[in-house]
């Protein structure tokens, strides 16, 4: 269960799910900004963040529809390669939000459609984090928590490498960016 | 659209999350703030309707009743995504001290608000006050040691330095053969790098 403070999840929930209004609302048309009225119509349709479709779901207020990144197109894409679909275009936040959104729309095979498309990418995903040396073309289609792993993996192949040969240990903290560059190469001054 | 903007100023920090900092957007912040106004005014405008109306607010569900709750969610999200952005901010203040030490560079302090900076000194002031009493600086040796003293290039010049019981003069690009935690402050700064054959 992610915390209160987790900014994955706050901005996971802001991904847009389209909705049906089931019931009317006063006063919220700057929801919807092609809206003429302040007030929201029965069977308005509109896209809501999540937090907000969630909790309006939650209250019987609107019915939620797959979202678009679930739809059978993409299900066929994921079938055939998965490794070479582009899921941060779709949605950054893909799994989390098929988790969340699973049990809210009653479809049941989003899970294993989720599972199937993780693992065929992860061994695509970990295999290049440990061979490539350049940030590889591939990396800008993975989805936030495939490019945390992936992160991970190559930042403790270089931390194993690293060790390996024995560099320095200490090091500028990494905050304070790597601004301060030497402009020349030094020779060995004597001590 | 509602909650927008809050979201937005959790992006900007969220993109350049490897590390690094970005200033304090106070521009965004009090607008997320007014937003927030803006939500309890109609939500308590709401309200009023459904009692003028001699309503049950526990078991009325109408139109008023669903724009206040879209209202109130408003709000509950809005205020997540303040708590969120402060609090996250908070914990890299924090870590400022154990990383870069007690006094900040210009550029880094340029990127805190009022606030965040009196936390960061009061911060700073409590791991003092405990390390005082330990009577140890538990910010050195954070990589277990090997040898007590260590060889280091200077990066920039830093000038006269009294290091424990005699004075060194630290000037750029000069090697030195110093005690280990001398020289990590002035590693985790950038003034100095180890020196490795």
């Amino acid at each position: 269960m992610p915390g209160y403070y987790d900014m994955d999840d706050i901005l996971m929930e802001d991904e847009p799910i389209s909705v049906v209004f089931q019931v009317g609302a006063h006063g919220c048309g700057l929801l919807d900004p092609g809206s003429e009225t302040i007030d929201i119509e029965k069977g308005t349709k509109m896209d809501l963040p999540y937090w907000l479709a969630h909790q309006l779901h939650l209250r019987q207020a609107v019915s939620i529809s797959v979202p678009a990144s679930f739809s059978q197109k993409t299900r066929k894409e994921i079938q055939a390669d998965a490794a070479c679909v582009d899921l941060k275009g779709r949605c950054p936040y893909f799994y989390e939000l098929g988790c969340k959104v699973a049990p809210l729309v009653g479809d049941k095979t989003i899970g294993s459609f989720l599972l199937y498309a993780f693992t065929d990418r992860y061994k695509e995903m970990l295999s290049k984090s440990h061979s490539a040396s350049a940030v590889p073309r591939f990396s800008s289609r993975l989805t936030k928590e495939e490019s945390q792993l992936f992160q991970a993996a190559r930042s403790s192949m270089a931390a194993f490498k690293k060790w390996r040969t024995g560099g320095s240990r200490l090091e500028k903290a990494s905050i304070l960016g790597r601004k301060r560059k030497r402009t020349i190469p030094l020779g060995p001054s004597s001590p | 659209m509602y909650g927008k903007r809050a979201s937005q100023l959790l992006k900007d920090q969220a993109c350049c999350e490897n590390g690094q900092f970005t200033p304090f957007n106070s521009d965004l912040f009090d607008q997320v703030i007014s937003e927030c106004n803006e939500h309890s005014l109609q939500l308590q405008s709401l309200i009023r309707k459904i009692e003028e109306q001699n309503l049950d607010m526990q078991t009325t569900r109408n139109e008023d009743h669903f724009g206040a709750v879209i209202h109130h969610l408003s709000l509950v999200r809005n205020k997540r995504c303040l708590m969120a952005y402060m609090y996250n901010r908070a914990e890299i203040i924090q870590g400022l001290r154990w990383k870069v030490g007690p006094v900040l560079p210009q550029e880094m302090q340029e990127k805190l608000n009022y606030s965040e900076e009196e936390y960061f000194k009061n911060h700073s002031a409590a791991i003092e006050a405990y390390m005082s009493e330990l009577d140890l600086d538990l910010t050195v040796d954070m990589v277990p040691p090997k040898d007590p003293y260590i060889r280091v290039r200077v990066l920039d010049d830093i000038g006269e330095v009294c290091l424990d019981d005699h004075s060194i003069s630290l000037a750029k690009h000069s090697l030195h053969f110093l005690r280990r935690t001398d020289a990590e402050p002035f590693i985790s700064q950038g003034l100095m790098e180890e020196f490795l054959e």
